[in-house]
């Protein structure tokens, strides 16, 4: 591509057909280094606006003043960022001259032609179908964010002095400061989307699920929970007057409820995590396995804390990477064998602590604990049968039994009254029925199904 | 008493220079004062013509911007015909003046970097002034400032630049008690001539005097609303999730570059900055070396935790002013903790925890795995999921086998797991400070493992087994925390023996438990 004939040609042929994803392919960043070199090289800064100027005004395509005024100073905004990341991509591959912060200039540029693009929208009119170069942009914005914060970090002697009048220094300001700029824009755009009062058939509105799914990731990675909530409060809030969601492409309708699912799985708020991630999960595209993957990495902690089921090994089967995270710990909870579950536990925990699972996870040593006690009671078998009625289970069980079988996987004594404390705490849960004698230093389990869902 | 009637009394016109009296009469009719009771500051009801606590709406515009004025009427000597007229009129001053300078000789009221002297004249300053102006018996004197706080106050205003615009906070000190001391009025007012010299002249070889005093400190700690809403909206955020707490004040945009202090002062006052510091002001390095060791020896003789608060802060400032970060910086960012968390404040603690967090990430030596420990436990305390999982995610394999923070986070899987067993034998053996900040959560955990006894133990469990189970000092303190709670039916005196009937408890304790667990409400925590 270059600013020339076929170029406007092919601007023609877009904007009669009104395809918005096709435009915004001509503001993509994200081409081979040929190409950028080539558009760069096709204009000058003297003569890029006039060239575009002209050719805009050739289109034969019903376009006001302002909107080519707009179109022209987006693509000289482009045009303009094309140079500065030509430059960056050069550099970064011939090590010697990486002295500056290259990356640092290609996000300030691009933040130039996100702010023409915007302003576009606000005040030059371009229409709703346009919205995907909206999203390429600001796509784009969030990758050069994180490579000019790459970049700083890697070079130490950029030490920026901001902090200096401050009582204490902030740790934090630096590190993710273009990325949080990003988050700043991203949500500036946000609004921009929702606020448009348009009649939906061409509101911007249509754009808020695109940006509103960036800025999610974006907070995500600045580890800011709360700051997410506001988008989903802004979203809900502005509910009557949005198109209906399931009108939205399905693949931002699953991006939005995985974020809206791990939110609140965050939150502990497991019941609308289970729904919103198993709604992602029906929506999501069979062959999405990443996609997938990472739906399936909160939802089985989901289900194993609400409704203590474990994933069938069927279902884990392409995943070889949740098999390993998952199958030794729903082994050990399966067959109560609580020591072994806290070894899986301490195995995987870096792992588990940096998915935010591990919180959820060790919940589970509840159940293995029941499925343990659960065995030291079946093992004691039955009373003597009475003539002619079903035979009952023993249910006076001395606590020394069941401290004999907690101890018996870690070969540790562990004292009566802690076993006590663990009992009272499985009764207290619903988990298990009945109570403890302390006197005679025996658990009355309840006759009728001590422990309630497990058919015993 | 009526202040018209009084008028005549009096000689009207006041010096030139000072405030006009109109100005008060109008703001402050005289039976105003006797509708306000209780005050916590000054701001409002201050109604003496003490230019050095220029509240904006006490005086008329004009004034309180005019500094001139306020200098001048500060040296204003009392003139001789209003001190003969004092004299002749003694016997009619009211009550209220007399219990003013009653509460000013009280020994706790007293300042040491204030000479008796000072005081005098001082008071007999104010009250002449006072008495000039025709307000003896309209002045508010049980909320008027006390003379030594007057001369801390001006000895600041000299320190500072003239035009200033600082909007002063008048200080707020504990209304001093109404007990009645043998000092006679007229010997406190007329025993010492007052001399010639400006009050902070006449101490100023000694250390205390050199200590400047800034009026707008106190600013930070009273108004916490005003200052925080200049922060970013995000930042507010972050803090919220983290342990960003207080208000970290807006900054005014940076320098050239660092600061090298000059000052050699070892006490300074905080004060926030709000221009670029001056290095006269700040303290390089090894003088901060040397107020640190000073701060130790006076936080263990006095324990006076406002004033080592106050200086930390201040060395803190000159800390990063200079951007001096190393092993140094910690040490004090440490002592400041482990003293705030001393005194449970949890702002100031928070403020130094965030810090260190960046210190240590720097390499920096110092406590880290101790203050690493602080840090889990406090996230328990304050049941933050979000940071728990943060604070895991940031330990290295050896860290977690320190013994501080594998306490740590024993008491946290302890309490995970409803555990309260364990929990409470590890309660037992807290290393370092971590005791404090696991005191603020051991009342609920108790109420927590008491919920669970009561639904497992039947019919009942002696108390003895609560008092062990649950860690209290003694099978009194058990009973009456079961008191406390609304247990006294289930204490049962069984032949000497006290059981719990766990199994009448219903769900006796549940409402209290939910209570002690639904917000943990922390100062700073905004």
């Amino acid at each position: 591509m270059a600013f020339n004939t076929s170029f406007f040609n092919d601007l023609t042929d877009i904007f009669s057909k009104q395809d918005g994803y096709q435009l915004a392919q001509t503001l993509s960043p994200d081409i081979p280094t040929e190409e950028l070199r080539k558009i760069c090289r096709s204009q000058n800064a003297h003569s890029i606006k006039g060239a575009l100027k002209r050719g805009l005004n050739a289109l034969t395509v019903d376009f006001d003043q302002q909107e080519i005024h707009g179109w022209v100073e987006v693509y000289a905004a482009y045009w303009n960022a094309t140079g500065v990341i030509l430059a960056a991509r050069e550099s970064s591959n011939d090590s010697s001259k990486s002295s500056s912060l290259l990356w640092t200039k290609v996000y300030e540029t691009w933040t130039e032609l996100l702010n023409v693009v915007l302003r576009g929208y606000q005040n030059w009119g371009f229409e709703a179908w346009t919205i995907p170069c909206m999203y390429v942009v600001c796509k784009h914005l969030r990758i050069f964010a994180m490579q000019a914060d790459e970049e700083r970090n890697n070079n130490s002697s950029f030490d920026d002095a901001a902090a200096i009048l401050q009582d204490d220094f902030d740790p934090e300001t630096n590190k993710r400061q273009k990325l949080e700029d990003c988050a700043r824009v991203l949500s500036r755009v946000f609004m921009v989307c929702q606020t448009d009062r348009a009649p939906l058939e061409e509101s911007r509105k249509w754009g808020s699920y695109y940006i509103a799914n960036l800025l999610l990731k974006t907070y995500f990675k600045l580890n800011s929970a709360s700051l997410s909530k506001n988008i989903l409060n802004s979203l809900r809030a502005g509910g009557r007057d949005m198109p209906d969601f399931s009108a939205f492409p399905k693949s931002q309708q699953v991006t939005f409820k995985y974020h809206e699912g791990v939110l609140a799985f965050l939150e502990e708020n497991y019941v609308l995590a289970e729904q919103c991630l198993t709604e992602a999960w029906n929506l999501c595209h069979k062959d999405a396995m990443k996609n997938k993957e990472l739906i399936l990495g909160y939802l089985i902690p989901c289900h194993l804390i609400k409704s203590h089921t474990l994933p069938a090994e069927k279902l884990l089967e392409p995943f070889p990477e949740l098999q390993r995270l998952f199958l030794p710990l729903c082994r050990c909870i399966k067959r109560g064998e609580l020591h072994k579950f806290d070894l899986a536990l301490q195995e995987g925990e870096d792992e588990f602590v940096k998915r935010r699972i591990y919180l959820t996870l060790e919940r589970g040593r509840d159940i293995a604990l029941r499925n343990l006690l659960r065995k030291v009671f079946v093992a004691r078998g039955f009373e003597e049968a009475k003539e002619g009625e079903k035979p009952a289970r023993r249910t006076r069980v001395p606590v020394a039994e069941f401290a004999a079988g907690i101890s018996l996987g870690s070969q540790e004594k562990i004292d009566n009254d802690e076993v006590e404390c663990l009992l009272a705490n499985m009764i207290y849960k619903g988990h298990m029925k009945g109570y403890i004698s302390r006197q005679h230093g025996i658990v009355v389990l309840s006759k009728s199904g001590a422990f309630p869902g497990t058919n015993v | 008493m009526n202040t018209s009637n009084m008028m005549p009394t009096w000689p009207a016109a006041p010096p030139p220079g000072t405030q006009p009296s109109t100005g008060y009469a109008a703001s402050y009719p005289a039976p105003a004062y006797t509708a306000v009771q209780v005050r916590q500051s000054f701001g409002q009801s201050y109604s003496t013509p003490q230019p050095p606590y220029p509240v904006a709406h006490t005086y008329g515009p004009s004034h309180s911007s005019s500094p001139s004025a306020a200098n001048i009427a500060t040296n204003v000597n009392p003139s001789p015909p209003a001190a003969q007229e004092q004299a002749k009129t003694k016997i009619d001053w009211p009550d209220s003046v007399r219990r003013y300078v009653q509460r000013a000789f009280i020994p706790a009221n007293l300042d040491s970097s204030v000479t008796r002297a000072d005081m005098e004249a001082k008071l007999k300053e104010t009250i002449t002034q006072a008495n000039e102006k025709n307000v003896m018996y309209s002045l508010d004197w049980d909320t008027m400032p006390l003379p030594q706080h007057m001369i801390r106050e001006e000895r600041a205003r000299a320190s500072l630049p003239l035009h200033s615009k600082s909007q002063a906070q008048s200080p707020a000190q504990a209304p001093g008690t109404k007990k009645r001391k043998s000092w006679d009025l007229t010997d406190a007012a007329t025993l010492h001539p007052v001399s010639a010299a400006p009050p902070w002249r006449a101490g100023a070889g000694r250390l205390e005097d050199r200590v400047s005093f800034s009026p707008d400190r106190r600013q930070g700690d009273e108004l916490p609303k005003n200052t925080s809403k200049f922060n970013r909206a995000d930042k507010r955020q972050k803090r919220h999730e983290g342990e960003y707490t207080t208000y970290r004040e807006d900054t005014p945009p940076p320098g050239d570059g660092p600061v090298v202090g000059t000052c050699q002062d070892l006490e300074k006052r905080y004060l926030r900055l709000t221009a670029a510091p001056k290095p006269s002001q700040v303290r390089p390095p090894h003088i901060l070396r040397q107020t640190l060791e000073l701060l130790k020896k006076r936080w263990k003789k006095d324990q006076n935790y406002s004033y080592i608060c106050d200086q930390f802060k201040s060395m803190r400032q000159d800390l990063t002013v200079q951007r001096v970060r190393d092993d140094f910086t910690v040490e004090v960012y440490e002592i400041h903790a482990r003293i705030a968390l001393e005194k449970g404040d949890l702002g100031e603690y928070n403020q130094c925890q965030s810090q260190l967090k960046g210190l240590y990430r720097l390499g920096l030596k110092g406590k880290a795995n101790e203050f690493k420990a602080y840090r889990i436990l406090y996230y328990i305390h304050t049941a933050n999921r979000t940071e728990l999982n943060n604070a895991l995610a940031d330990l290295t394999a050896a860290e977690k086998k320190d013994r501080a923070i594998k306490h740590a986070l024993d008491v946290r899987s302890a309490l995970a797991l409803g555990n309260y067993h364990r929990f409470f034998q590890l309660y037992n053996e807290t290393p370092n400070m971590g005791a404090y900040l696991m005191d603020m959560f051991v009342g609920r955990e108790r109420l927590a493992a008491l919920c669970n006894i009561c639904r497992g133990y039947k019919m009942d469990v002696p108390l003895r087994f609560v008092t062990e189970e649950l860690y209290f000092e003694s099978d009194v303190e058990a009973a009456q925390f079961i008191l406390d709670h609304e247990g006294q039916e289930l204490l049962e005196d069984r032949n000497g023996t006290i059981v719990f009937l766990t199994g009448k408890a219903g769900s006796r304790f549940e409402g209290a438990r939910a209570k002690a667990f639904s917000r943990v409400d922390i100062k700073g925590q905004i």
